[in-house]
């Protein structure tokens, strides 16, 4: 079997030093690798401070795109007003990075969004590998606490939080793996212990590119039921994509 | 094209778990077209550097004209460490000296005093330096690249360049130190034109981590490569020519003989 139609579950857009991505330019990169949908998030200030124009921008990317909205926890009513309006505007679910937004996943002050996700029956993809704030154990707690709400492991716990994943999954189970950044060896070490059905294919891009994304799935030789899981099945779920 | 691995693992097991053989090890540079590896142990990192040198050593000399054998010591150790890298450095196949601060349970200001002394050895060696960077608590990027500011005569490398929340940090700190070196060992390829455009053509090495797991490390890293957006004449530098320089295969090249 060749690839499946692919969904990325993981892409950025906006401006990050030393990163830039804009739709066009994915939509191109997406074209060039079979990638028939991209769920993406934003970066830089759009993540942290401006986060209306950064919604507004995967909110607004075309119908190949489909929009994880942020609210930084720390504008309080406003960030859920935020939530709100994203909803209104089609938003598939919430990104939060503890480390650039600046809280501890289990503090009090991200609680309101995690209740109106849980309410919006949003999926809630967290940025993992960051020591101290973006740690997997940190938001396996939160899945712990929301049990009804899927939670994304983003980046995979990329770079040394990676050998905190697959026992995180296994015991976790509202708990997803996010492929975009981590290593071949550790996504077959998550698909040996828990299975397909909670791994998501993410490139990551810009940071990561959709050739090495790709061929690191690729170089695991998995049967055309697990790709089709990986690549488009999961995610197709998750975010409620027609 | 050419290609060094300027960071890999060759060792029993990590734990409990098995590592590549020499056999598969050897096979898998052969399938990546790779001439020569610098090998590092594991296991030495938890204890016993000595034995794992040797280990190392004698794995090498089986091999002298494909893998390049690092040595380590414990700088907790104080003036034992500095006697064991005389020792390694007295054999020419050693060509340069690992530390992983995380793993050997220090961090470079803790242990100063013996830290300048053993980078003031592998600089009368003409042998780089390699630590693990990009974890905290004990090996930050900045971490590493204070340790090369004490010594500047010193070849030192960032074995991961930074990683993953350490690349920006790094790119500029090699630019900034000219006895800091960048291995491209984690970051992704989106980061590549970064570091090559900050850092400077000329001080970033190739490395795969290959050995700590299966083949499929080493694809990975030299796709990150190939899918950056950088030219042929940058990857032969990354892949090839700036390690040469750094392990001076122009005035000592590999043996081709069989040492054992």
């Amino acid at each position: 079997m060749q690839h499946p139609q692919v969904i990325d579950a993981h892409v950025t857009l906006g401006q990050e030093h030393p990163l830039a991505l804009e739709a066009g330019e994915l939509l191109h990169r997406m074209d060039a690798h079979g990638i028939e949908h991209a769920i993406a998030r934003p970066m830089g200030a759009e993540l942290v401070v401006d986060n209306r124009v950064g919604n507004d921008r995967v909110l607004q990317a075309g119908p190949r795109i489909s929009g994880l909205v942020t609210a930084n926890p720390w504008y309080g009513s406003r960030a859920l007003d935020e939530l709100k309006r994203c909803r209104q505007a089609g938003a598939v679910g919430l990104f939060l990075h503890p480390s650039r937004q600046g809280f501890m996943p289990i503090e009090p002050v991200v609680a309101p969004l995690l209740e109106f996700a849980a309410e919006a029956d949003w999926p809630v993809m967290f940025h993992t590998g960051t020591y101290v704030h973006s740690d997997v154990l940190a938001v396996a707690e939160i899945a712990r606490a929301y049990p009804q709400t899927q939670f994304i492991l983003g980046c995979g716990g990329f770079a040394d939080m990676w050998f905190e994943i697959p026992g995180a999954i296994r015991d976790v189970p509202n708990l997803w793996l996010e492929t975009s950044h981590t290593l071949g060896d550790g996504i077959r070490c998550v698909l040996k212990t828990t299975g397909s059905k909670r791994v998501l294919f993410g490139s990551g891009e810009p940071s990561n590119r959709y050739a090495a994304a790709i061929n690191t799935l690729e170089n695991l030789a998995l049967d055309d039921e697990t790709k089709r899981a990986v690549f488009r099945d999961n995610a197709r779920g998750l975010f409620r994509l027609a | 094209m050419r290609i060094i691995d300027f960071h890999t693992h060759l060792d029993d097991r990590w734990f409990n778990q098995p590592m590549p053989s020499e056999t598969e090890f050897l096979e898998t540079l052969d399938r990546f077209e790779i001439e020569a590896a610098c090998i590092f142990t594991l296991q030495g990192f938890y204890g016993n550097c000595r034995k794992h040198n040797d280990a190392l050593a004698a794995r090498a000399r089986r091999h002298p004209d494909r893998l390049i054998p690092f040595a380590t010591v414990d700088p907790k150790l104080g003036d034992a460490a500095v006697v064991e890298l005389e020792r390694c450095l007295a054999d020419p196949l050693f060509r340069g000296v690992k530390f992983h601060p995380w793993l050997q349970a220090f961090a470079p200001s803790m242990v100063q005093s013996t830290m300048i002394e053993l980078l003031q050895c592998a600089a009368r060696r003409h042998a780089p330096v390699i630590f693990h960077d990009g974890t905290p608590p004990y090996s930050t990027t900045f971490q590493i690249a204070a340790a090369a500011r004490w010594v500047p005569q010193a070849t030192v490398v960032l074995g991961h360049s930074g990683l993953s929340d350490y690349v920006v940090a790094a790119g500029q700190l090699v630019k900034d130190i000219p006895n800091l070196y960048a291995c491209v060992c984690g970051p992704r390829a989106g980061y590549l034109p970064y570091l090559v455009q900050t850092a400077g053509i000329e001080k970033i090495v190739f490395g795969s981590d290959f050995g700590f797991t299966d083949w499929t490390i080493l694809a990975e890293f030299l796709d990150n490569i190939r899918v950056a957006d950088i030219d042929r004449p940058m990857m032969e530098c990354i892949l090839y020519n700036n390690a040469a320089r750094l392990l001076r295969l122009g005035e000592r090249p590999l043996p081709t003989a069989h040492l054992q």
